[in-house]
Formats: C-alpha cells, structure tokens, sequence
C-alpha cells in the first residue's frame, strides 16, 4: 500500500514540474516574438551601415594604394595581445546554450595561449562569469544584466572602452563570441573579429565611389566616427541576436522537458494501475483462504 | 518637380521611408538642403531637425541626436542614432514634442546647436 501512496505521489510532482516547464516554455516563446521583431528592425539599421562604412572605406583605399591608413584598419599579421568578449545569458534552463559559447571561447583561449598570446577576457552575463570564475581563470572586465536586456547605451559604454584600449595600443585584436540565432531551432556560436574591422568582410573592389563627396572633407574623422558606431552596433547587435538565440533555446530546452513529464507521468500511471490490481488481487486471495480455511 | 527617395533609419527601426520633394539637413558642416539629382555624398548629421518636403506639399520635421546621411542622385539615405517625427494629431503631437525635446537635450553636442534645435522643435510645435 506504501508503494501505492509513493507513486501517486510522485505523479503529482512530475505534473507540477510540468505545468512550470510548459508556462516558461510560453513565457520564452513570447519573449523571443519581441526580441525577433527587435532584431529584424535593427538589421536594416546594421546592413545600411556596413553599407556606408564599406563604400568609405573603398574609397580611402583607392586613393591610397597602399591600403587603408587608419588605425582601425591595421591589421597585425601575428597578434601578441588579444581581448575576447563573449556573450552569455544571465539565466540557465536554456540547454546547451551557454556551454556552447563556454566551449568556444575556451578553445580560443588555448589556442592562442599555444601560440603565446596574451589573452584578455571579458565577459557579458552572469553564466560565463561563474563559469570562468569557478576555474580560476581571471576576467578582465565582466557585467550582468546586459544580456537579459540590451541596451544601446550601455552596449556602446562597454564596447568603447575596449575600443579605447584598441586605440591606445593596449591591444591589437578583439573578437567577439556570441551564441546567435539562426531559427526556432537552431542556434549557431558566431565568432565575428570586431577590431580591426575585417577588411576581408568589406567588398571594397565592387562600389565605384570616385565622385564620393565627403563632409567634413577629412576622410579620417568620418571613417573613425563611423567605425566607432559600427563597433557599437555590432555589439548591440549581438546582444539583441544572443538574446533571441537564448528565447529559443530555452524555449526547446522546456518544450523537451515537458514531453519528458509526459511521458513520465503515463509510465508512473502504468505502474499504478499495476500496483493498484497487485494489491487488490492480494486482498482477494487473502479473504479467499480465510474463507478456505473457515471451512 | 522631381522626387527622390529618402529613408530615414534608426536603431530601433525605420521612420520615415518614402517619396520627397526635398529634405534639408543639419550636417555637421552647416544645415544644407537636398534635391533629387544631388551629386553623391556623406556627410556626418549634427543634432537638429531635419525638414522634409513631402510629396504631398506637407512639410515633416523629425528631430535628431546624431548619425551619418549618404546622399546618392535618387536616393537619400539618413542613419541616426535617435529620432522623433514631429507628426500625429494633438495628443500625439504634444508627446512627440516633449521626446523630441528630451533627446535633443540628451546628446553631448555644443549648448547652442542643442538650444537652436530645441527653438525650432517649438517654433514647429506652434505652428500646427
């Protein structure tokens, strides 16, 4: 009879876990329609920039046939010191979500620490923190609550300083990890080199942009507010893409986990149903050879 | 007259896609305005207001902090970082006044650009 109660019991407790796993699976659901409709206006933003910083930056290099003479652009063929930032949600339930990124970034590290490099992390949203916490292994600059909310100004405050340090020659590389989003289903680790801006990226060959008028007439201090903004937004963006990728992974995570207290449940409901009849048949048999043994 | 396209994108969308007459424009080397066939350019955008004649011989305002504008023949893009369009009915109106006022004041730019643009954010205020 014990067992009976234990598994009445259980299958209470399966179907409350349920009941939450199926309410944040919607919570997420309508989340991720609001962060998708996010990042579908800020693309348009995004392609138009790239567009315009693109079409400078082909002119700077035809008139300069050596390539483009801006601090921004110079690339370093072998890197000594490097700064990673990586985007991580600040809430797990999501499954693999965040030890995708873990795991990229991890691998970077070595690899360029294999070919001795200095590397400086810096990370956004409180799972990788803990992560990189919990081995040792220190973060350069961390912040939570960025990647549950994006937010333009405080993107551009973090990302700037790191754009500074760039500048200031504090280092010569930053690449940027995100977990991105692709579709409902699948979410894909992107690994996009913010500085120097990726000239291979940049299709400078394809505009002709001879009679391009430039105001203020110094091309440079255009070209630097523009790919100040770009790094901004391209940060912001990747918050925003994150963001939509973690919706949609916690969203598999809980729809998978709800199927599982289904199928749950009705094993346990089996084996109630069985226990139920093993002991009535019991009782049976009990009441029969008492009434065996009165004769 | 000839029109031209305009756009006029922001971080958090588009506000303004569409045919105009002309747009002027606060570029940071001094307001100038734009016509269709205009040579092609890039100009950096200063905090103000940009003017747009419309197809329809309204005039819009649509007041912003900074961004780039890349004028092309038939086609003038404007990408900011903040926008209001001065537009709507009354109620409407008098909010977007008072969010075109706040952004104008929110953005680092010089003390009289940022008092030039909020008199004339007004001065288009009174005249509806």
């Amino acid at each position: 009879m014990a067992n009976l109660k234990e598994i009445k019991r259980k299958i209470g407790s399966v179907k409350n876990t349920q009941k939450t796993t199926n309410a944040m699976k919607l919570v997420s659901s309508a989340k991720l329609k609001r962060t998708e409709e996010l990042a579908k206006r800020s693309r348009v933003y995004a392609s138009k920039l790239t567009e315009l910083l693109n079409e400078i930056a082909a002119k700077m290099q035809q008139a300069n046939a050596e390539g483009i003479d801006n601090v921004y652009f110079k690339d370093i063929e072998n890197p000594k010191k490097v700064d990673i930032i990586f985007i991580t949600a600040d809430k797990g339930l999501c499954g693999g979500f965040n030890s995708q990124t873990i795991k990229r970034a991890t691998k970077l590290i070595e690899e360029f620490k294999a070919k001795d490099v200095k590397v400086r992390l810096r990370a956004v949203g409180r799972k990788g923190i803990d992560f990189f916490k919990f081995n040792g292994i220190e973060l350069n600059d961390e912040i939570i609550g960025l990647s549950a909310a994006p937010d333009f100004k405080k993107a551009s405050e973090f990302i700037s300083e790191v754009a500074d340090s760039y500048v200031h020659g504090d280092t010569d590389k930053i690449i940027l990890i995100h977990n991105g989003y692709v579709n409902m289903i699948t979410q894909e680790v992107r690994e996009d080199q913010l500085l120097p801006v990726d000239t291979s990226m940049l299709e400078l060959n394809s505009v002709s942009t001879s009679e391009l008028e430039v105001e203020p007439d110094d091309d440079d201090t255009l070209l630097d507010a523009l790919v100040k903004r770009y790094v901004e937004y391209t940060m912001y963006y990747s918050l925003i893409d994150s963001l939509a990728a973690e919706h949609s992974a916690r969203m598999q995570a809980m729809d998978a986990a709800t199927t599982n207290a289904k199928e749950m449940v009705k094993e346990l409901t089996v084996k109630y149903n069985k226990a139920r009849q093993e002991s009535i048949t019991t009782e049976l048999i009990e009441i029969i050879s008492g009434m065996e043994s009165m004769k | 007259m000839e029109l031209m396209k305009l756009e006029i994108i922001t971080p958090n969308g588009m506000i303004f896609d569409g045919e105009v007459k002309q747009v002027n424009l606060p570029g940071s080397e001094g307001e100038f305005g734009v016509l269709a066939g205009h040579a092609t350019l890039v100009s950096l955008l200063d905090t103000g207001v940009i003017v747009i004649d419309k197809e329809d011989g309204n005039e819009l305002a649509v007041a912003i902090n900074s961004g780039y504008v890349k004028v092309e023949e038939e086609k003038t893009t404007c990408i900011v970082d903040g926008a209001v369009a001065l537009s709507g009915d009354d109620g409407e109106l008098s909010k977007a006044l008072e969010d075109a006022k706040e952004l104008l004041k929110s953005t680092e730019a010089s003390n009289s650009a940022i008092a030039s643009a909020v008199s004339k954010v007004e001065q288009i205020g009174k005249s509806f």
